[in-house]
């Protein structure tokens, strides 16, 4: 889930002292309108809370005592209190709010909204959309650029990625790329940003500074054919040299690296894995299975499902509080 | 396999492309070049006709598919700006099937060379010999026959709407998925209905069903003719079924059919689960989005099957002029009949069966208010492309548009 605020994650980075490192683990659940909070150690679920309707994607406030939660179907973004455990406030947002990324030094949040087409800038004070911006039909995915200035929004039935100047809210560049563009995920050195194109089967790598695609990576899991390889969610390791990305209707999670572009091996999981998230230090990978109803949990080291939690129904994002 | 375009030098190289295209173009008045649509039909079409009970209330009603049309070009928007080009849609109504021809051919004199054809399967085979050889795609966005696919054969035509073949292929693979292996089929009195029980029977061959009994059904209330207007007596038949497929163009007798056989089973077909080009309800694969965005701008309507598949060539015309960075129709052509794949909302990315230019497609098997599963169904294995399971493969299609 962090694969959109590189901004969040950079922030994270420099204040590990003020994370409370419960190490709980968050899945929203499209279906069942809940967050379900899973123990790390024991996988036993811990709390079950009740949201807004239609939770999909989560972003941890920098200092990790909030969680928000961007709710589809009633067009807020829910606030999570982390030690509570229980929904504390929302926020208003266009129809459909789909994936979203937190500035915090700004107050403001950038939401996808779904329905409306839009890009929505939500100043967190006043609880007010500041700004909504056109964008190509149906946006996902949204990442914040580090300074701030520019954030992403891909369109998924307009095969484009839009870079939007957030103080004026033009668009600056569009850039074409595969069929279906879901999620982004920026490099560390902040020169590449990776685009999954869901239909065309492959991640997209757009080069930050000239804003064209470069490269691409492939994937064909054994055993699979070109067609049944879906890629949506995916999430980068901090050194930037691994990057996680799921296969949806391959069951599958690839392990790619990073400079050559190559995938690195395949890892089974559930059915439709979408939402990918990882701990702290990296060691474990979290999937969310969107039609087997269950997360996979992966250690990285051995690359092997080490064990899988029924959670909700349709899980979309997994957050880690750690 | 698809190029990419690389951003600005190439969106340079395709304004410039259709700036060339604009100055062709007959309206000079139009600032920037415009791609063109057109969108036939004729009136009176009969297809259209509302289905009525005796009562003269209305069971169903079908719209021409225009409005999925122009959800086509909506959607275009964001990429009409990047491409600096627009998709414009022009409706052409004819009087009957006999004037289609010419107002297709003054459409094609002032630049339009993608056509969408909603009309009856009758109008299609004048329409080919004109057009034969011409510069045009003929996007057959609302008619399932077999005939055009296999008989008429016509490399200006793509068919974006499944053929009937598709859609009882994916009916008995999901029937064969439950192990409903009997079947009882019920056909009435209209050329459509012998057509789609047919199709029907060929299917179960295929996936290895077996028809237990088929019947033919005579529609009225006439105490003489109970044995043929019945459908419990119909289905009062020694061999046990587990299903019975309902072949009734009309829907006047099918409406009967469900809670009156003589056994408590399943009802296929024209009722109760039909195979569909697009479902209302199909919740998978961005179709959420699609319809909610339909019920919108047509005041509340459900998309349905032909509304689906104009929204899609419209789709498809805009991804060719998006992949090739191209206005000029020979790349274009290529690009949708060859490597060209396509996004409609229905999962397996999407592309022209090279033979008889057929869209290949996921069908859906929808219930009134649930899609019970989308065929192909799992385990149904294709040597190299799972949607070929569903209708005329290569090796049994007649038509051989590319050899």
């Amino acid at each position: 889930m962090l694969k959109f605020a590189a901004a969040v994650l950079a922030t994270l980075a420099c204040a590990p002292a003020q994370a409370k490192d419960t190490g709980l683990i968050f899945v929203s659940n499209e279906k069942t309108n809940n967050i379900i909070v899973i123990d790390p150690k024991t996988y036993k679920v811990v709390k079950d809370i009740k949201v807004a309707r239609r939770p999909r994607d989560m972003h941890f406030s920098a200092d990790h005592s909030m969680l928000y939660v961007a709710c589809g179907d009633d067009d807020v973004v829910d606030i999570l209190d982390v030690a509570k455990l229980q929904v504390v406030g929302k926020l208003k947002t266009g129809p459909s709010p789909e994936a979203f990324a937190i500035d915090e030094k700004r107050r403001r949040i950038y939401v996808s909204d779904e329905e409306g087409s839009s890009l929505a800038i939500i100043d967190m004070d006043r609880d007010a959309i500041v700004k909504e911006i056109p964008t190509g039909a149906e946006p996902e995915g949204v990442l914040l650029g580090d300074d701030g200035k520019t954030v992403y929004v891909t369109s998924e039935a307009g095969d484009l990625v839009h870079a939007i100047d957030t103080d004026t809210g033009a668009i600056a560049h569009d850039v074409v790329v595969g069929l279906r563009p879901r999620r982004l995920a920026a490099t560390p050195d902040g020169k590449e940003l990776w685009v999954t194109a869901e239909l065309a089967g492959r991640i997209d790598i757009i080069d930050h500074s000239r804003f064209v695609v470069t490269g691409s990576v492939s994937f064909l899991p054994p055993g699979m054919r070109k067609t049944d390889v879906t890629p949506v969610g995916l999430t980068m390791a901090r050194d930037g040299k691994t990057a996680y990305v799921t296969l949806g209707h391959a069951a599958h999670v690839a392990i790619v690296d990073v400079a050559t572009r190559k995938a690195l091996g395949y890892i089974l999981v559930g059915k439709r894995p979408w939402g990918i998230a990882l701990s702290r230090d990296e060691q474990t990978l979290y999937v969310a299975n969107g039609l087997g109803d269950d997360i996979t949990v992966i250690d990285t080291k051995s690359r092997k499902a080490r064990v899988s939690v029924p959670v909700g129904r349709i899980p979309y994002g997994v957050a880690v509080d750690d | 396999m698809i190029s990419l375009a690389r951003g600005p030098s190439v969106l340079l190289i395709l304004a410039a492309a259709l700036a060339t295209a604009a100055a062709q173009d007959t309206s000079p008045a139009s600032p920037r070049p415009r791609v063109k649509i057109g969108f036939v039909e004729i009136e009176n079409d009969p297809r259209y006709e509302p289905i009525r009970a005796y009562e003269r209330i209305t069971l169903k009603t079908h719209e021409h598919p225009y409005a999925g049309a122009e959800l086509g070009v909506d959607d275009a928007t964001a990429l009409a700006r990047v491409l600096r080009a627009d998709f414009a849609l022009e409706r052409i109504t004819a009087k009957s099937s006999a004037d289609v021809a010419p107002a297709m051919l003054g459409a094609l004199d002032a630049g339009t060379h993608f056509f969408l054809i909603d009309l009856p399967a009758e109008a299609f085979k004048s329409l080919a010999a004109t057009l034969h050889g011409r510069d045009v795609i003929n996007f057959n966005v609302s008619e399932p026959d077999d005939a055009l696919r296999r008989d008429l054969c016509a490399a200006e035509f793509v068919h974006v709407y499944p053929s009937r073949a598709q859609l009882m292929d994916g009916l008995v693979q999901y029937i064969v998925s439950r192990k409903w292996r009997d079947l009882l089929v019920l056909q009435g009195p209209s050329p459509a209905d012998a057509a789609a029980a047919t199709v029907f029977e060929h299917s179960a061959q295929k996936f290895g069903a077996r028809i237990v009994a088929d019947q033919h059904f005579k529609p009225g209330a006439d105490p003489r003719e109970r044995e043929q207007n019945d459908p419990t007596l119909l289905s009062a038949i020694n061999r046990d079924f587990d299903v019975a497929f309902v072949a009734d163009d009309t829907f006047d007798f099918a409406r009967t059919v469900p809670y009156r056989l003589a056994r408590p089973r399943p009802v296929v077909g024209s009722i109760d689960l039909e195979p569909v080009a697009w479902h209302w309800t199909w919740e998978r694969n961005g179709a959420p989005q699609v319809n909610s965005r339909f019920d919108k701008k047509t005041g509340g309507r459900h998309m349905e099957g032909a509304d689906w598949a104009a929204w899609l060539a419209v789709k498809m015309i805009v991804q060719s002029a998006l992949r090739t960075s191209s206005a000029d129709f020979a790349k274009q052509r290529t690009f949708i009949l060859g490597d060209g794949t396509f996004d409609g909302d229905k999962g397996l990315a999407m592309s022209v069966r090279p033979w008889d230019h057929q869209v290949r497609q996921a069908i859906l098997l929808a219930a009134p208010y649930e899609v019970v599963a989308a065929a192909p169904v799992e385990g149904f294995l294709h040597r190299t492309d799972e949607l070929d399971t569903l209708g005329d493969d290569e090796p049994e299609s007649p038509c051989h548009l590319n050899r």
